[in-house]
């Protein structure tokens, strides 16, 4: 317990600086809607895109002059945003220790590994949920401004949901790397370029249809808001892909670290 | 200059270097292998993109942009490029000084018999031609990968070697303001996260200020210094923006050699 709450302590001032970004960007974005707003020309124009382009940028199926539509073309960005933010706490919270030379203190405690690295992911995925809180409460407040029906609200329930998935993968990815990796150095880059890589990958499988296998590789696919916009539904295979990378990544990383050499 | 540290530093560069050609040499080769594509619909496009909503077009950056020719098309690629360009380069100029202090290893380092502004200028010269090798990696490949995918389209060569040429000063840029940062705070615990809100915070900055067509973010950002659609425009410079940036890796430069060499060192003990 004591563990726990002084890592959230520790990460208290990085939880602030991203819940400000983030609640930054929700504000811009939706204030750049008003140019989008019930503006009929801008559908005519929309539909009459080559598909290939709407597809790289996952404009496909969304209506810009709606606030849900818009805000699922927004959703890429957040999921962006919230995925780094899991991955670095992730990969950090456990690396951290050796890079300031406090891990010999750490397990000296009276508590095993493994206790160890459940209060910590524990801390993690706290930082986690509420940055996730605030994204929900900014996209409410500056969403409100449009009058949003019932659809929006849904939609915004299945988002938050994705949200949280996507979140929980990269953090369990980031640490298991903190784990895992004997560089401790190595762990937050390798966390980050992961997450870019499978980002790009992403924007690459919508602009071939030869490379649409793609999808599987990159949690930035799972779920697609074009899909949750219009089944309102999550789509099962993806999340138990999700589960399974989730589990598979926080089994390894207590078992990694429970038999690993420390770096002094 | 002392010739040992640069041997060193380079040393410690080796990998990274590796890593960093290697994954822009995939990017670039991935990028342009699907131009083909693309120029499938490049009838489609050509008339669509006139008649658009010119916010959306600049969101992307693809105001006059011709993206049915493969140098219109490399250009918006060329976004993808300069994110990882930005971030490599922010790396070493975050890590440069931070890490011997991070590690310990300042003192010992500062006991040589070598003076401050060597052990830097000999820091600096090794993360040059670090970042240098990987410049002329995206040259090369860059060059090949057009010229292969062209077929008997024309490609303006002047215009492609001005914006291929950009990105050093563009990488400088982010090693000249990272290493002024990283001398600037008392210490930095872990370098990935300064250099991810540098490039990535200064790509943000340059795509909101598109979206908001607000022109004076466009004093602050490198991506929009060295804007790959103003560069084919025009083919020239935005010399205004390009003096910007010098300004300010010159400034950064001769900032980090001051505030290194009166930079109190904290040690093991």
């Amino acid at each position: 317990m004591n563990i726990f709450v002084r890592e959230l302590k520790s990460n208290l001032r990085s939880l602030i600086i991203w819940s400000v970004i983030v609640v930054l960007f929700v504000t811009i974005g939706i204030s750049k809607f008003s140019a989008y707003y019930e503006n009929p020309e801008m559908l005519a124009l929309l539909d009459s895109m080559p598909p290939a382009l709407l597809e790289a940028f996952s404009f496909g199926a969304f209506n810009l002059t709606t606030i849900t539509g818009f805000y699922g073309v927004m959703f890429t960005y957040f999921a962006l945003m919230l995925s780094i933010a899991a991955a670095m706490w992730g990969s950090d919270i456990i690396s951290k220790e050796e890079r300031d030379k406090t891990v010999e203190f750490s397990l000296t405690l009276p508590v095993t590994r493994s206790r160890l690295v459940t209060a910590k992911a524990l801390a993690a995925l706290v930082n986690c949920i509420v940055l996730l809180l605030v994204t929900l409460a900014a996209s409410l407040v500056s969403a409100a401004q449009y009058q949003p029906g019932s659809e929006f609200f849904g939609f915004l329930r299945l988002c938050m949901v994705a949200l949280f998935i996507m979140q929980l993968i990269f953090l369990a990815i980031g640490i298991f790397l903190g784990c895992a990796m004997k560089r401790y150095k190595r762990a937050s880059a390798v966390a980050v370029a992961l997450l870019l890589g499978t980002y790009f990958l992403s924007v690459l499988s919508g602009l071939n249809k030869n490379l649409d296998f793609l999808k599987y590789l990159t949690p930035f696919k799972y779920f697609d808001p074009g899909l949750l916009l219009r089944e309102s539904r999550l789509d099962l295979l993806y999340v138990g892909l999700s589960l399974a990378i989730i589990l598979a990544s926080m089994i390894g990383a207590y078992l990694t670290y429970s038999r690993r050499d420390l770096y002094i | 200059m002392a010739m040992n540290i640069f041997r060193q530093e380079f040393k410690m560069h080796v990998r990274t270097v590796i890593t960093w050609s290697l994954g822009l040499t995939a990017l670039i080769v991935l990028i342009v292998s699907l131009f083909s594509s693309f120029a499938q619909d490049a009838a489609l496009l050509t008339e669509m993109l006139d008649n658009f909503p010119e916010q959306l077009l600049a969101a992307f950056g693809m105001t006059g942009v011709d993206l049915a020719t493969i140098l219109g098309y490399f250009s918006l690629a060329f976004l993808f490029i300069q994110i990882f360009l930005a971030l490599q380069a922010a790396n070493y100029g975050f890590g440069m000084v931070s890490v011997e202090e991070r590690e310990w290893t300042a003192d010992f380092l500062l006991t040589k018999p070598v003076g401050r502004t060597s052990i830097l200028t000999s820091k600096l010269l090794a993360a040059l031609c670090a970042l240098a090798i990987t410049d002329v990696v995206v040259w090369v490949v860059s060059y090949a990968c057009i010229m292969l995918v062209k077929g008997d389209a024309a490609v303006d060569t002047g215009t492609l070697l001005l914006l291929l040429a950009s990105i050093v000063p563009f990488q400088l840029f982010f090693l000249a303001v990272g290493l002024v940062v990283s001398l600037l705070v008392k210490r930095i615990r872990s370098v990935t996260p300064y250099a991810m809100a540098l490039g990535f915070g200064m790509y943000v900055l340059s795509a909101f200020g598109d979206m908001l067509g607000e022109s004076a973010l466009e004093k602050i950002t490198p991506f929009k210094h060295f804007s790959a659609n103003y560069i084919i425009q025009h083919e020239a410079y935005d010399w205004p923006l390009v003096l910007i940036s010098v300004a300010v890796i010159v400034l950064s430069m001769v900032g980090s050699y001051l505030l290194y060499a009166r930079r109190d060192i904290p040690s093991a003990v």
